[in-house]
């Protein structure tokens, strides 16, 4: 299981957990698994899709990824759920 | 009983002011709270961006940075006070025009050329009644200030640091320390100061690579700290009226309770005079 927070500097959107993050990258889309390597990543624009049990969906247009230990943390200026 | 009526009237208009300020109290208060909530909820935001430029910081990125430029000599400087529009807060907008006012006089002695931007009705009328040059003022930034409100006031700022045409900028606003302490401070945002990195740090996959993600980091870094300014000195701004207006409601009800006395007082010395009165008078006929 990944911990996921996707962060906007008005509030915590999200805050919970997921078996996957897709997220679009400045030059396409990057999944995560659990396990992956620590990773930072500039956000481009598009959808930001968390799956497993945990269906949701964001559509972020930049900001940053940060993958650390399993905790994914998506930290973008505008990000709106649907 | 000419006294009494003019203590019934005082008595009156305390009482109407009392409630007009226990209103505005209240408001304040409820306000208070939401703007609270807002200074919490951007927390979580400007930690994470803090953890992610420590984790990429290094001392050699300075040099190619202009965000993270540290000027030899500061020739240009903006300063970017926040007040509020509104008053009836106490010494709110007082204190944070104080501290911008001892910032410029640091900088107009160090013969720093400076430019004056002003957020808010009442930090406007201050500097334009001291006839000081106002650069850029904003009057309709919301209470629930979002971070494109701060991008307005900034953007043009971070690109003229960046293409050298300013050598600092500053900000003056209040903390939000608890609801009784919101005292001002003058924050320097540029150029960027690196936060310290703690411990090892773990080596991260960059995509696309550290000066890429640096170049996008950096001006989100410096907007959210005049967003998370701004929204503390809204939060800051409603506690300093709350208190305003409870400490006028007690002493509207201090007022209150020397006047009653004063008024019982009148009445039953009246009282008294009458019936020494008929007392005079009864003892007048029977002798």
């Amino acid at each position: 299981m990944l911990k996921v927070s996707v962060i906007s500097p008005e509030s915590v959107l999200f805050e919970g957990e997921a078996d996957s993050v897709v997220a679009p990258a400045y030059d396409g889309e990057v999944g995560i698994l659990t396990g992956h390597a620590p990773m930072m990543a500039v956000l481009g624009k598009g959808e930001l899709r968390l799956g497993g049990s945990t269906n949701r969906r964001f559509k972020v247009e930049g900001g940053f990824l940060q993958v650390l230990d399993n905790q994914v943390r998506v930290v973008t200026e505008r990000a709106v759920a649907g | 009983m000419a006294k009494g009526r003019e203590l019934k009237g005082r008595i009156k208009s305390v009482e109407n002011t009392r409630k007009i300020t226990r209103t505005m109290e209240m408001v304040a208060a409820s306000k208070m709270k939401r703007a609270q909530d807002r200074v919490v909820a951007a927390r979580p935001y400007a930690s994470s961006l803090t953890d992610i430029i420590s984790n990429l910081y290094t001392p050699d990125l300075a040099e190619r940075f202009p965000l993270l430029r540290q000027p030899a000599e500061i020739k240009r400087a903006a300063v970017l006070v926040l007040t509020s529009n509104r008053g009836l807060a106490g010494a709110f907008n007082g204190n944070l025009i104080k501290e911008a006012r001892n910032l410029l006089a640091r900088l107009d002695g160090e013969k720093v050329d400076v430019e004056l931007h002003v957020v808010g009705k009442k930090g406007l009328g201050y500097f334009r009644y001291v006839g000081r040059t106002v650069a850029k003022s904003y009057i309709d930034v919301p209470d629930r200030a979002s971070i494109e409100n701060a991008g307005e006031l900034i953007d043009e700022l971070i690109d003229r640091f960046a293409n050298g045409e300013l050598d600092a900028v500053h900000v003056v606003y209040a903390t939000f320390k608890s609801a009784l302490s919101t005292p001002p401070v003058t924050q320097t945002i540029l150029p960027v100061t690196p936060p310290k990195v703690e411990g090892a740090r773990p080596d991260y996959i960059l995509l696309p690579s550290a000066d890429a993600i640096l170049t996008e980091l950096l001006p989100s870094y410096v907007r959210n700290s005049v967003y998370k300014a701004l929204v503390e000195t809204t939060a800051g701004f409603y506690s300093a009226q709350r208190n305003a207006m409870k400490s006028a409601t007690d002493n509207a009800g201090e007022m209150l309770n020397v006047l009653r006395r004063t008024f019982n007082r009148a009445r039953q010395a009246q009282i008294t005079q009458e019936i020494a009165e008929i007392v005079g008078g009864a003892a007048a006929l029977q002798g």
